[in-house]
């Protein structure tokens, strides 16, 4: 099974923090993500201080990624999350995608070498969220 | 009262994909729910966010009512045309009693959670919307329709305006589902305008054609 992250929502770290602030600020989340767009050290304090039972907050982002796998594989990776969406490419290659919500708590469910390869396609784009699974 | 705003924060690039998929064909139907579309929704009424959030296949973080205090309710309502034609002082009589009721339970100590329960409808609310591709082209075929209601009928029209600027590829035939079908699905609750409707909504996307757009431009 070979994973390869081809695309990603921006500034997903960005997206997660304004999400966290709509809810309790009286700025509309235009101006919060305008802000938190030139911080992101203030961006790393908020999304590292999520809650895990918040996870509603990690959906405004979408990752996709081609993945290389047989059917069983497949099968196997649908039955972990009915939130992953897939395509078939080829007879041995399929699109994926999911949001970070759904990546997180995949991960957090099993550790396997498809979810160690998730995690790790991650963390570029969303380093806080992977540094505090692994803490 | 302010007009309703909406600004497309982010989404996920389709190039990106296509790029990866080297020169295999991809459907537009088959890419969409692989793509998400990120709004900040401000402005509009807590009536229009009920409506909004009957889309489930969405994600939403709202402002809370129960930390954010409701400060100067005159100045945070939307206020419908027809009110405000036919009947201003109704309308506005019954705001100012709901502002002085919601004032006076916090003045009293009810705390916030429960003196909302006094709040109109009318509130204005922001909030931070997220949706696929696929559910996004659905929820402009129903809310952009002559049907729906006149506020979220505006709100996505206003998503519609910035998604066909942001992917004018893919959303160039988005619209209501007369414009996307090409016949009115609605049976006898039609507007009876197909053909009106489908010229606007043409003439919409040949305005846009070639204007690669910000993905952070506000509508308003």
């Amino acid at each position: 099974m070979r994973l390869k992250l081809v695309a990603h929502t921006p500034d997903v770290e960005a997206l997660i923090a304004t999400a966290m602030l709509t809810t309790t600020s009286g700025s509309g989340p235009s101006a919060i993500f305008r802000r938190l767009s030139r911080d992101p050290t203030r961006v790393a304090r908020l999304v590292g201080r999520l809650e895990a039972q918040h996870g509603s907050i990690l959906e405004h982002n979408r990752f996709c990624w081609i993945l290389e796998a047989v059917e069983g594989e497949v099968l196997d990776i649908l039955l972990k999350s009915r939130f992953f969406n897939f395509t078939r490419l080829d007879e041995s290659r399929w699109m994926l995608s999911c949001n970070l919500r759904t990546a997180v708590e995949c991960a957090q469910g099993s550790r396997d070498p498809f979810a160690e390869a998730l995690v790790d396609s991650i963390r570029g784009a969303a380093p806080t969220i992977v540094s505090s699974m692994e803490a | 009262m302010n007009a309703l705003k909406v600004e497309l924060l982010s989404c996920t690039p389709a190039d990106h994909i296509r790029g990866a998929l080297g020169g295999m064909d991809l459907p537009d139907a088959e890419l969409l729910p692989h793509l998400s579309y990120t709004f900040a929704i401000e402005r509009i009424s807590r009536s229009c966010s009920h409506q909004l959030v009957r889309h489930r296949v969405a994600s939403y973080a709202q402002q809370s009512q129960r930390f954010i205090e409701v400060e100067r309710l005159r100045e945070h309502t939307v206020v419908p045309e027809t009110a405000s034609e036919r009947a201003p002082d109704v309308f506005d009589a019954y705001i100012e009693a709901a502002s002085r009721t919601y004032h006076g339970l916090l003045e009293r100590g009810v705390p916030r959670e429960d003196a909302r329960f006094v709040l109109p409808n009318a509130t204005e609310t922001s909030l931070l919307m997220t949706m696929d591709g696929r559910s996004l082209l659905h929820f402009l075929g129903l809310r952009c329709c002559n049907r729906a209601q006149w506020e979220i009928k505006a709100l996505a029209d206003a998503m519609l305006a910035q998604v066909r600027a942001a992917e004018p590829g893919l959303f160039r035939g988005a619209g209501p589902y007369c414009y996307q079908l090409g016949r009115c699905p609605e049976g006898r609750f039609s507007c009876g305008r197909v053909q009106e409707v489908r010229d606007r909504y043409s003439r919409l996307a040949l305005a846009e054609h070639g204007d690669s757009g910000s993905t952070r431009a506000a509508s308003d």
